[in-house]
């Protein structure tokens, strides 16, 4: 991947032919031939004018005839994309597939960003009232918190740890640390962190960002005689709702989440409790708890307390998002789904630097679209 | 009044909105019509400062109600005092000026 960041110099498909390039050398392809590419992209027609981008892709990178599509599943794209080359990869039918999720949001101003992405709601009954995803996290945190006494307090601990995690990386956009006192206890601490949609304040939201990442996928076979040392793939889920928050049964209650996630450890053999590593899609601070908790790694309602007991700080029972997550690292949409990817197999090889969490085994990436009516749930795995 | 247009399984009696070709909890095909009633109760809202683009204010009070029928719909709230489980009344007003044209949606208020 490349660091996401604002790339005012560097077009989507700049940044998606830079990080293909690096998936490449990374896994020692070669002049090897890549059968297929996918590119998970929520939004270029809208926010840079161009559409066709896997088209683009292939032939900035010279992989003709190589069989390309974009993919888009919203803020899962990038996990959709893996998905597919997965799928495609394990029916037999191509033997090499390059994945590459990438967005460039910063091309357009923020309240026009936020407009793009807002796209994603549903037209009459919520994108009419100006709805925008933070509003929808909003009505969402509101409900949660109330049912399961999470408090802003647990919140803030997510973003501080995540924004310390994203210290360690420097492919993270933020790159500041932050204290309970200076976004939350300080009688002045508004001031810093304003709310954007209430009760959510400006450090429980990700920042806009633009970014690419790629991955390399193909058979065990091949892999192994490639030069990296390759991670398995060992198990995916993916997962819809209703497209309206009010349809659901309990509106606190994200079935795509547990089932997602259920089926990827159905499919690896393991349990919740087996990950050593998670990237979770803290896209606002209120959903790494609730996602923690959906997938199982927490009882409900019990995500606060073990953010706040350390438990999921690197070096703690079980890190998550030690990348910074979406909170730190950044969000650019279509990318997010694949770097989650990424930085696990950094950490299961064990290349993840200052930010490594000890003797990493088993992964877990969850990929979070729209709001929670589409989710794709990854369980990585490093073979002894 | 002009107003959102929710539909009643024939088979079951689920009432749905937005539309769906098949029932959520039957696959039945066939729905009868059924409006928002004039009282409804407030079930989540939040308070939005950063809109986005073409709603030049701050502060707009989104929130999602249900009303007596049992029909549930996202709204713009027009009151100072919100608060979770609030009777509110049930409006239809221009929402958003989208691409030159005047959106009318529900609103509530107190």
């Amino acid at each position: 991947m490349i660091p996401f960041e604002r790339h005012d110099d560097d077009s989507l498909v700049d940044m998606l032919a830079a990080a293909g390039l690096r998936a490449m050398d990374d896994a020692g392809l070669g002049d090897r031939p890549v059968d297929a590419v996918y590119v998970g992209n929520m939004a270029s027609g809208l926010f840079n004018h161009q559409v066709s981008v896997a088209s683009s892709l292939v032939d900035r990178l010279n992989l003709m005839p190589a069989a390309a599509d974009r993919i888009e599943n919203g803020p899962a794209s990038g996990g959709s994309a893996i998905k597919n080359g997965l799928l495609a990869v394990a029916s037999g039918y191509y033997d090499v597939v390059l994945v590459a999720g990438g967005e460039k949001m910063r091309e357009v101003i923020g309240p026009r960003s936020t407009d793009i992405v807002a796209c994603m709601t549903h037209p009459q009954a919520e994108y009419i009232y100006g709805v925008t995803l933070p509003a929808m996290a909003g009505m969402f945190a509101r409900l949660y918190m109330d049912k399961y006494g999470i408090t802003r307090d647990h919140l803030a601990d997510v973003a501080i740890k995540n924004q310390n995690n994203g210290l360690l990386n420097p492919y993270a956009h933020i790159q500041m640390k932050i204290t309970k006192e200076g976004i939350l206890t300080h009688p002045q601490a508004h001031i810093n962190n304003p709310v954007v949609a209430d009760p959510l304040h400006l450090y429980d939201c990700c920042p806009v960002s633009d970014g690419a990442a790629a991955v390399l996928l193909t058979t065990p076979e091949i892999a192994k005689k490639l030069k990296n040392t390759p991670i398995t793939i060992a198990g995916f889920g993916q997962a819809t709702d209703t497209h309206t928050l009010q349809e659901r049964d309990d509106p606190t209650d994200l079935k795509a989440v547990t089932i997602a996630a259920e089926k990827a450890f159905s499919m690896a053999g393991i349990k919740p409790a087996d990950i050593d590593v998670a990237e979770l899609h803290d896209a606002f601070t209120i959903l790494e708890i609730a996602e923690s908790e959906h997938v199982g790694f927490f009882k409900k309602g019990q995500g606060g307390e073990a953010v706040a007991s350390g438990a999921t700080q690197i070096g703690g029972k079980l890190p998550i998002n030690p990348s910074g997550g979406l909170k730190a690292r950044g969000h650019p949409v279509g990318a997010t789904g694949t770097a989650q990817v990424v930085e696990l197999v950094w950490q299961l090889r064990g290349e993840a630097g200052e930010r490594q969490v000890k003797d990493a085994a088993n992964g877990f990436s969850l990929n979070f679209g729209g709001f929670g009516n589409n989710v794709v749930a990854f369980v990585l795995r490093r073979d002894a | 009044m002009k107003t959102i247009t929710g539909y009643k399984c024939t088979n079951c009696g689920q009432v749905m909105f937005p539309r769906h070709e098949r029932c959520l909890n039957c696959n039945e095909r066939e729905f009868k019509k059924v409006e928002p009633t004039k009282r409804g109760k407030l079930l989540t809202y939040t308070v939005v400062n950063e809109l986005p683009w073409g709603i030049d204010e701050r502060g707009r009070v989104l929130g999602v109600v249900e009303f007596e029928n049992g029909l549930k719909a996202m709204g713009l709230i027009k009151s100072d005092k919100v608060k979770i489980g609030m009777k509110l009344t049930t409006g239809w007003d221009e929402v958003r000026y989208q691409n030159g044209v005047r959106v009318y949606g529900l609103t509530f208020e107190d």
